[in-house]
């Protein structure tokens, strides 16, 4: 019975086998199945269930590595075996993996849906044995059910064990080149969808994507079936059990055409936003093609594709996209990832070139905006800070800036950070450095001072319009601030309270916890100007200075615009720090207003007294700026004598306004002021406005037409060497012309009365000329900040050098405090260290010091 | 050649011209303003008294609101009277 039975076994195995066999290397010929079955019942009654799979399973695995695995790989070894030079000639041509592509999958697909076929022969046979023997043997169930996975299985892990390094390569050209294709199409229709995308139905060009209805419908039909062709191949790859694979180079070519997509519409191009058309752009091609391919591969199984196009009731949920209906998860998925692909790519591009955004500010805004967008999603504001702070320290933060240009950028980064991140605190980051920087420099407060003060940003060039912007900065500050104070007294119940305190919210994580949020709050540009300089005191000095030199150039009363500029100073520094300023501005009206009552009074008189003003100059010529000099900074007087009719004309109007102030004195600084005159020669005039120094050299001229240096320093009252750089205004002007007078240092100046060698002179000069008169404007009638310091430090150099000799050597430190414990009488000691600084160096300049490792002593 | 002036605008300070630097009462300068005042000059004038002392005008007047006799001159002890 046993024998008989491993007899019977082994026949029906033999059977089996050459049946099996038959059924494999057949061609299409299925006509074996009916035979097969009882053979495999039989052997499944005795117990060999398992070894039948297994050894059909097995056989499939050799005809397939054989027939099909060798073929498909010999499609793609052309490549493969190519050199890195020569993939690219493949990559260029039209048709290249595309064609070899789906030749190559259409072979092995038929060869696996052949097989596949072989094995539902085989289950069908297991299945009928199974069923009739369902109740007793249930251990066969699994081998009928697990057979066609395991199949699967043994065709994707034959395929990846064979696979070549360069497939995945080959995937991704050949889905890059298909999607570009597909970009070119459906930038086609997405531009003409742009200019005709007046109808409300947005969804329209989307949804006839599959109904090809439209009016675009050739294009259409045309992206559809290309999608329908990629579909196909991602297809047959999935069956193949290369969907990771595939998945990975469609996602790759997305990522890099979404890439590339960016970097084009991004460019260099600041003054348009590009955010949203990147968007419109990711719904329009890579979406709407993942959406057909995910339908076409029956992934989207939430889409409703019996409506075919026609919005869904619930299309109108925010998660919707315009003609996909409600999209499937993965299709919101795939979403997401794009725009967070796309908003970081083009974060990086602009934070790279964020210096040259800032540089162009107000323009570059819609760049800044997307910026902010972009951050807000990603949230990566570190990498602004560190990168931006790299590219100012290269090139911003050099000797070769001009610190106007430094001031020009600090404000532009200054609202341009405000715009992305209103609290402020990686503006404190980036703005550091600057700062630091701007602390080293000498002209810093000045630039500053001017920027404030000035329209055109006391930028000789006039390049820089910073003063401009500054300036509206503190009109806009000065009307928040009153908006804001109304805001507090109209608004201050309770209902408000709790409304502010509910849109409370935290800092950003980068925020320095030892930095109290509440100054973060605002971020006042003046108030970040002054931080650079350290005091307001020390700015207000400076705008003092700068303000005192332009009211005594001025020849008129005109001081509307600084009137204007000291309330807005006022506001922002307190009133009490104005306050000489004020007074300094107040003396300006009140000279305009005694100027005027003066003069009529002295026409009265003098036109009682004909006769007198035929020689004399008219008092109409003479206005006068009466100061109250404590108030003002120190003043440079020089002595100088001015012609006789004008200290005439002086003296007249000094007493008259005695007889007005009582007991008022004037006292002129007859060196200040501006001077209009005119030079007449015969048969030609020539109009000038110059300092009194100017002018009394000139009227000299009229006495007697030529005088040596020497005598004319003595007559006007002024040093030879001041003369004598004062003079070569006139004679770069062509008035005067000069000559070896009788010593080597006296020289004779003559006036140039005939007309022929001047004027090609005055024309070749004239820009030399007005250069040299701004060189003579420079020349201050204030002391500058540094003199009124270094005037006021002599006092203690006594101290320092009695220090220096007791002590031998002392550090800056310690000079600065023995000053502060000595010196309390008056005047008291009350300068900082870096002025205290300042003024060693001078020292050290003078010879009277030097230093050494730090150490302050004396020079011998 | 000949120069014609078509406008001198020229800069001067004022100055009470008292014989003193600083007033006796408030200390501040005279050509300044007393502690009270914001604006010099007319704001804030200087009254002469018969024993020919300055003072601020605010700052004398302060001093003889403040006597209860008859007031004198903070410098000399003399009556104080207005100089005429």
């Amino acid at each position: 019975m046993e024998r008989d039975d491993a007899d019977g076994s082994l026949d029906s195995w033999a059977q089996f086998c050459s049946l099996s066999n038959e059924l494999l290397g057949g061609d299409g010929d299925l006509s074996v199945g009916p035979r097969l079955a009882p053979v495999v019942a039989d052997l499944c009654s005795r117990g060999l269930a398992t070894l039948v799979r297994d050894y059909f399973l097995h056989s499939l695995e050799e005809t397939f590595r054989n027939n099909a695995v060798k073929k498909f790989w010999q499609h793609f070894h052309p490549y493969c075996s190519a050199s890195a030079v020569d993939r690219i000639k493949f990559c260029v041509k039209e048709h290249w993996p595309d064609d070899i592509l789906s030749r190559a999958l259409e072979d092995i697909c038929l060869e696996k849906s052949y097989q596949e076929k072989c094995v539902l022969v085989l289950v069908h046979a297991l299945q009928l044995y199974e069923d009739r023997t369902a109740k007793r043997k249930l251990k066969a169930v699994d081998c009928s059910s697990s057979l066609m996975p395991r199949y699967q299985l043994m065709v994707s892990s034959v395929l990846l064990t064979t696979l070549p390094l360069s497939f995945p390569e080959i995937l991704n050209v050949y889905f890059k080149k298909k999607l570009e294709e597909l970009n070119v199409i459906m930038a086609g229709s997405y531009e003409s969808d742009q200019h005709g995308n007046h109808e409300p139905f947005e969804s329209s060009n989307a949804s006839d994507w599959h109904c090809g209805m439209d009016i675009d419908g050739q294009e259409v039909s045309e992206s559809s079936c290309l999608v329908k062709n990629i579909g196909k191949i991602v297809r047959d790859l999935r069956c193949l059990g290369f969907t990771s694979v595939t998945e990975d180079a469609y996602s790759s070519a997305i990522i890099w055409l979404l890439k590339s997509k960016v970097y084009e519409l991004a460019g260099d191009d600041y003054r348009v936003p590009v955010l949203g058309c990147v968007k419109k752009w990711i719904q329009a091609v890579p979406l709407q093609f993942l959406h057909a391919l995910l339908t076409y591969l029956g992934d989207s199984v939430d889409y409703d594709s019996g409506s075919s196009g026609l919005k869904s009731p619930l299309a109108s949920r925010p998660s919707s996209f315009p003609g996909i209906g409600v999209p499937s998860e993965a299709l919101v998925r795939w979403h997401m990832r794009l725009e967070y692909f796309a908003y970081e790519t083009l974060q990086d591009l602009r934070i790279g070139k964020l210096f040259e955004i800032i540089v162009d500010y107000p323009e570059s805004s819609p760049a800044i905006e997307d910026l902010k967008l972009c951050l807000e999603y990603t949230g990566q504001h570190s990498k602004l800070v560190d990168s931006f702070i790299s590219s100012l320290r290269y090139r911003l933060l050099t000797a070769g800036a001009s610190t106007n240009d430094i001031l020009h950028q600090y404000v532009s980064t200054i609202k341009a950070l405000r715009t992305i991140d209103p609290t402020g605190v990686f503006l404190e980051a980036v703005g550091e450095p600057i700062r630091d920087y701007l602390r080293g420099r000498k002209d810093t407060i000045k630039c500053i001072v001017t920027m404030l003060t000035d329209g055109s940003g006391g930028n000789a060039s006039g390049t820089g319009n910073a003063g401009d912007n500054l300036l509206e900065e503190l009109n806009r500050d000065a009307e928040n601030q009153e908006n804001a104070d109304y805001d507090n007294h109209a608004n201050i119940d309770e209902k408000q309270a709790w409304l502010n305190s509910e849109s409370w919210e935290p800092d950003p994580v980068e925020a320095d916890p030892l930095k109290g949020s509440r100054n973060r709050r605002k971020v006042d540009i003046l108030g970040l100007m002054v931080s650079i300089i350290g005091s307001k005191d020390q700015l207000v000095n400076e705008y003092r200075v700068m303000l005192a030199e332009k009211l005594l150039s001025k020849s008129d009363f005109e001081i509307d615009s600084d009137i204007r500029t000291l309330e807005l100073l006022k506001i922002h520094f307190g009133e009490s720090s104005m306050q000489k300023c004020e007074i300094m501005l107040n003396d300006l009206i009140d000279s305009k207003r005694t100027n005027s009552n003066i003069k009529t009074s002295l026409l009265k008189t003098s036109q009682t007294v004909p006769g007198q003003e035929e020689a004399e100059i008219s008092h109409d010529v003479l206005d006068a700026t009466i100061i109250s000099s404590n108030f003002w900074p120190p003043i440079q007087t020089e002595d100088l004598v001015v012609p006789a009719s004008v200290d005439q004309l002086l003296s007249d109007y000094a007493k008259r306004f005695h007889q007005i102030k009582t007991p008022r004195k004037l006292l002129w600084k007859k060196n200040l002021g501006t001077v209009k005159l005119e030079l007449e020669f015969e048969g030609r005039s020539m109009q000038f406005t110059v300092a009194p120094v100017h002018a009394a050299i000139i009227m000299r001229f009229q006495e007697k037409s030529s005088w040596t240096s020497k005598t004319l320093a003595t007559e006007i009252g002024i040093p030879m060497d001041s003369l004598n750089r004062r003079i070569s205004f006139w004679t770069s002007k062509g008035i005067l012309t000069e000559s070896a007078g009788p010593d080597a240092d006296d020289h004779t100046f003559t006036v140039v009365d005939s007309m022929s060698g001047v004027n090609k002179n005055s024309i070749v000069n004239e820009r030399l000329a007005e250069y040299q008169m701004t060189e003579e404007e420079g020349e201050s009638s204030v002391a500058s900040v540094e003199e009124q310091l270094k005037k006021e430090m002599t006092v203690y150099e006594k101290f320092i050098i009695g220090m220096l000799t007791n002590f031998g050597s002392m550090s800056l430190d310690r000079i600065h405090n023995t000053l502060k414990m000595f010196c309390i009488a008056e005047p008291s000691y009350d300068k900082s260290l870096q002025q205290l600084q300042s003024f060693l160096s001078g020292l050290v300049a003078d010879e009277k010091l030097e230093t050494r490792d730090g150490l302050y002593l004396l020079k011998r | 050649m000949k120069v014609k002036i078509l406008q001198w605008h020229a800069v001067a300070s004022w100055t009470w011209d008292a014989q003193d630097e600083t007033c006796g009462i408030c200390r501040m300068a005279f050509d300044g303003c007393c502690p009270d005042c914001k604006f010099p000059g007319d704001d804030c004038p200087l009254i002469w008294g018969a024993c020919n002392h300055a003072y601020h005008l605010h700052c004398i007047l302060k001093w003889v609101n403040s006597q209860t006799s008859t007031p004198l001159c903070p410098m000399c002890r003399r009556e104080w009277q207005f100089k005429g």
